[in-house]
């Protein structure tokens, strides 16, 4: 068990690498498929074992846990001591359930490929290499080695889409991969600057090591910030701050995506192929908000403070215009992608909020997001398999032909706009709710100077988002499934076995966390968010 | 007996010879030209001599790469200073430059050897032995003649080498432009060094001790000289040392030779003009700037000031150039010109800062950081250039619309090329990130946020380019066969990759080599009062 409370993190980084490396000298088509599948599932049963070895109700505040935190499971190792870059892993709150979702949908994405023939064996290998990006950008606590994994995660996805995508799968892989690289470049720049004012805050442990850190847990601590304070020109509100602060968000919201940063998103969903687009919607955007709240807030609050009104602004913009989108789309991916660019602005009107509701809100918002947008991509996976077109107005009466495929949709559809009792309720609540909190005259952006006005302005805004996305889902639903049976969809099949084996968990987990969140959810993250709390409360 | 021979010959009055343990540092040299003896007298043993040759060449440089291993710590005698000098940091880039040309040779067997015309290989080697025994000189070297006569040594093959294929139209105008425009630059740098010369009197750039009395070199001087003291002749000298190095390392504005050279010459010339003759180049200037900056005790001056802003000016130019020249390519050899135009950019943009900040530490990191640069780039251009030539020596094209679907004809040099073009943009997990990541660092760590950025939108447009590539080789379907490739290239490709994704993962024993031995050997300038009289001049 110690051996494996040790090593278990890294073993879930590595595990899919290794699989891939065996996929690529499998013979077989159907021996790379049962081949990966093993890998995926070996993966989620291992992470199902943090439940087990990650103490939920252990530790307070954000900190390692020999000094009584939350961060747990630490392995670290020396990597690159000329500038303390450390492989260090390890888990807290924040990143359990986006690991968990992680290991998940790539199960369910797996099973959900299992009808490529094109390259089966590239394409498996390609998403195994993708699996080992996204753990190592969850688990990492060292800044530096959660950009090699950022970017990691790229490259993978860029052939996924290029290769196995639609009619212009070429111009969509090279907008993800510009857009994104774009935002890393920013990130990159606050990484070393960062690490630069880091050597003048934390001296060389002993003479001739090297000073500074990229530890992220440690570069979230009190101490740390009074350092900053200390070193950085204007101190934490400062130019030097904001400049940071505004570039680590913008490489974060390009992930996410947010309104304006968003327009590769449509394109990378309707060009890539159903099971990539379930990983690209469920897990890849999420490293946005992770490193939302990993990174950008933790490292820099005070600027947070003072910039939350843009990132407010964007985040009210992304549901309203994202909604809005959707609502136009004529095309049922489409439709969805841009459901993901106003779900996520939730998540971005959350961190800027700064209240714990909005923040837990925002987070529970990523995972119930993860699985409803996973199942809706896969709806439309799965009457486009048959209808080999995804226009909206084409179809209809799909309920008579294909009831259970239509009741399985219906939980998704329902959870996504956001029915009391489904996941995606949850999360749009709790942010709104925690957006009027920061109303409040003791909330934090109130007390560092915010106009109640904007605050208040912003969250009844975003109200309207709920409306408006509850418009389009329903919509959509009467123009695909209900109404009179259509001739030409008469003879569909209805879903088989296999897609059953993908949607059912999905609704299944859709109505869990909707009824159970804090069973399955903010047990354990609330030691988490309390504790990044006392450090944004700190200079307040 | 050899022992009494120097003893002789001095009673009787005839020069000493060195003796043996005189030359151990200059021993990889020594083996250089021997192998070149030996590569001109293999065809008066053996008929079919071009494979002959290459082993002949190989061997060479095995035995100059070891004997490394005793010069390292040789020191020098008095007899060859100032003219040469023999430290860590020439010792790591000869080894640098024997390994990159025992790949080059290797990669000659897999590539170019088939086409090459049967009696050429000793010419051929004769050639390239030549430039490397140029180039290994130029970085272990601070005397203003010893400057010219090794770029020259370095220069006159790789101008020959460069139209070697005779027959061909292209190489013959490559050749051509590439000796009209070194001839060019070398009179503008001769025209400088002169002018320093004529300035402080001496031909050594730093200052050198023989006999135990210690000379000041001209970097001593300059730091009693502002710009306005030094005057015209100083800002001439410095320039002509800038355009006659910028032109080995094709810095804008004298890349123009570049993309030509590449397209003309033969992949293996090519490769090894990237490399070694940009390295080679690098470590010259590298070693002049930091005897400057030494010379001036590290504080900052106008001079130097100005010569920092020069060379970083010219760096995020080079590296604009090279990146947005790139972009409209479509012959690979071509689109790898303009890439190393742009990674010398880079690796410029590092140089610049051993004379900004004025701190030695600084600029020592900056010196390890060029060399660490070079060693993964090595890596990435041999890779890219194998690849290169094997799919030139099946499909007889350069061109890169001729990869389409290689992912699928040839899966292996697919995935190494893939992996080299990726190094290339900087992206993990090849070493291309670190290398990138570490002169980004060190830029910003002097303060130099600009380059950073700099640095940071030309990876941005360089990724076009490089996924180009990309694009062609997995997005892109043909109904060409599979490709049957030479396994001995596919072992180099393969190797390469497998290296950059090493050197990343065991980026600290690669930095602290680097780091151990980026000092460079810089003796302390003697007291001020042996330099007051020239001061006067």
């Amino acid at each position: 068990m110690d051996f494996l409370k040790h090593w278990l993190l890294t073993i879930l980084i590595f595990l899919p690498a290794a699989g891939a490396l065996v996929v690529l000298f499998m013979k077989t088509r159907d021996g790379v498929r049962w081949m990966t599948l093993g890998t995926t599932l070996l993966t989620f049963v291992l992470s199902m074992l943090l439940f087990v070895t990650y103490k939920w109700d252990k530790g307070s505040g954000y900190a390692y846990e020999q000094d009584g935190g939350v961060v747990q499971m630490v392995q670290h190792a020396k990597w690159i001591p000329a500038f303390n870059i450390e492989y260090r892993v390890g888990i807290d709150g924040l990143s359990l359930p986006l690991v968990i979702l992680s290991t998940f949908i790539c199960v369910l994405a797996c099973i959900a490929s299992w009808n490529i023939e094109k390259m089966t064996k590239g394409y498996m290998a390609l998403f195994l290499f993708l699996e080992t990006g996204i753990m190592g950008v969850f688990l990492s606590l060292d800044f530096f080695l959660f950009y090699v994994f950022f970017e990691i995660s790229l490259l993978p996805m860029y052939f996924l889409i290029g290769i196995w995508g639609g009619p212009r799968k070429e111009y969509a892989a090279i907008k993800f991969f510009l857009y994104t690289l774009v935002g890393s470049i920013g990130l990159l720049i606050v990484l070393i600057g960062l690490y630069l004012y880091s050597r003048q805050i934390i001296p060389a442990p002993t003479p001739g090591a090297a000073a500074g850190t990229f530890d992220m847990v440690r570069m979230a601590t009190p101490e740390f910030q009074a350092g900053l304070a200390r070193v950085m020109p204007g101190g934490l509100t400062g130019t030097t701050a904001k400049t940071f602060f505004m570039l680590l968000m913008v490489g974060f919201l390009i992930k996410v995506p947010a309104v304006p940063f968003h327009t590769w998103l449509p394109d990378a969903h309707v060009e890539a192929p159903t099971p990539m687009s379930m990983i690209l919607a469920a897990i890849l955007l999420k490293m946005g908000g992770y490193g939302i709240f990993r990174i950008a807030y933790p490292f820099f609050p005070e600027a947070a403070k003072e910039m939350w009104l843009v990132i407010g602004i964007i985040g009210v913009v992304s549901i309203i215009y994202g909604a809005l989108c959707a609502m136009a789309q004529t095309d049922f991916k489409k439709l969805v992608a841009y459901s993901s660019v106003s779900h996520m602005g939730f998540v971005t009107l959350g961190a800027a909020m700064m209240t714990p509701a909005a923040v837990n809100g925002a987070l529970f918002m990523m995972i119930a997001h993860g699985i409803t947008s996973a199942a809706m991509f896969f709806v439309v996976g799965v009457v486009y398999e048959r209808a080999h077109h995804r226009e909206i107005g084409r179809f209809g009466g799909l309920a008579t032909t294909m009831p259970v495929y239509t009741g399985l949709s219906t939980v998704a559809f329902f959870a996504n706009l956001g029915l009391p009792g489904l996941c995606g309720f949850v999360g749009e609540v709790l942010v709104l709710l925690g957006a009027f909190d920061a109303a409040k005259s003791d909330s934090i952006l109130m007390r560092s100077g915010a106009s109640w006005n904007s605050i208040v302005t912003l969250a009844v805004i975003s109200c309207f988002g709920v409306i408006l996305t509850a418009g389009y889902m329903l919509w959509t639903m009467q123009r695909v499934f209900l109404g009179p049976e259509k001739p030409e969809y008469r003879g569909f099949a209805e879903v088989d076995r296999r897609e059953q084996v993908v949607l059912v968990p999905l609704t299944v987990m859709a109505i869990l966390l909707g009824v159970l969140p804090t069973v399955f959810f903010f047990a354990y993250t609330d030691a988490t968010v309390k504790g990044m709390f006392g450090l944004f409360k700190l200079f307040t | 007996m050899m022992s009494g021979m120097p003893q002789i010959l001095a009673d009787i009055g005839l020069p000493v010879m060195p003796g043996g343990s005189e030359l151990v540092p200059f021993a990889p040299e020594l083996i250089l030209v021997a192998t070149i003896v030996g590569v001109l007298l293999t065809p008066f043993f053996i008929k079919r001599s071009n494979a002959a040759t290459a082993l002949v060449s190989l061997t060479g440089l095995v035995l100059a790469l070891f004997s490394l291993i005793f010069v390292k710590d040789a020191g020098l005698g008095d007899r060859f200073v100032p003219m040469l000098i023999n430290d860590h940091y020439a010792v790591l880039w000869k080894a640098m430059l024997f390994i990159f040309t025992i790949g080059v040779i290797l990669m000659w067997f897999s590539t170019t050897a088939s086409m090459m015309h049967e009696g050429d290989g000793p010419e051929f080697f004769t050639l390239l032995i030549g430039a490397t025994l140029g180039m290994s000189l130029m970085a272990s070297t601070a005397n203003l003649l010893m400057i010219f006569m090794a770029v020259e040594m370095a220069s006159l093959p790789s101008y020959v080498l460069a139209g070697f294929r005779k027959t061909d139209r292209i190489g013959s105008e490559a050749s051509l432009k590439y000796v009209l425009f070194g001839a060019a630059t070398s009179a503008i740098m001769v025209y400088g060094l002169s002018m320093l010369y004529g300035l402080y009197g001496t031909l050594s750039i730093t200052s050198y001790t023989v006999g135990g009395v210690s000379h000041p070199g001209l970097a001593d001087q300059i730091l009693n000289t502002s710009i306005s003291a030094g005057g015209v002749p100083l800002i001439l000298g410095l320039a002509g040392i800038l355009v006659g190095v910028g032109f080995k390392i094709s810095a804008v504005p004298l890349h123009f030779w570049c993309p030509d050279v590449f397209e003309g010459a033969g992949v293996d010339v090519s490769v090894f003009l990237s490399v070694a003759s940009k390295g080679a180049g690098l470590s010259l200037l590298l070693r002049i700037v930091m005897g400057l900056a030494h010379g001036a005790g590290y504080a900052p001056s106008p001079t130097l000031n100005g010569l920092a802003i020069v060379i970083g000016v010219m760096g995020v130019l080079t590296a604009t150039v090279g990146n947005t020249g790139a972009l409209a390519q479509t012959n690979i050899k071509r689109l790898l010109a303009y890439s190393s135009i742009a990674h010398a950019g880079y690796m410029l943009c590092a140089l610049s800062l051993l004379v900004k900040t004025g701190d030695q530490d600084v600029a020592n990191a900056a010196a390890a950081a060029i060399l660490l640069y070079l060693a993964i780039y090595l890596f990435m251009n041999l890779g890219a250039f194998t690849v290169a030539g094997l799919i030139f020596r099946v499909t007889g094209s350069e061109d890169i619309n001729d990869y389409g679907a290689l992912g699928r004809r040839s899966p292996i040099l697919a995935a190494c090329m893939a992996s080299f073009m990726v190094s290339l943009v900087g992206l993990p997990p090849f070493a291309g990130f670190v290398a990138k990541f570490n002169v980004m660092a060190i830029l910003a760590h002097g303060w130099w946020w600009v380059l950073v950025v700099a640095i940071g939108i030309n990876t941005i447009i360089s990724l076009a380019y490089y996924v180009r590539v990309l694009r062609v080789m997995y997005l892109t379907d043909s109904d060409e066969p599979p490709m049957h490739v030479n396994p001995l290239g596919s072992v180099i490709a393969i190797g390469c990759a497998v290296m950059l994704v090493l050197m990343l993962v065991a980026f600290n024993p690669l930095s602290k080599l680097t780091t151990n031995y980026g000092k460079l050997h810089m003796e302390k300038a003697p007291a001020p009062t042996a330099a007051a009289p020239v001061a006067q001049r």
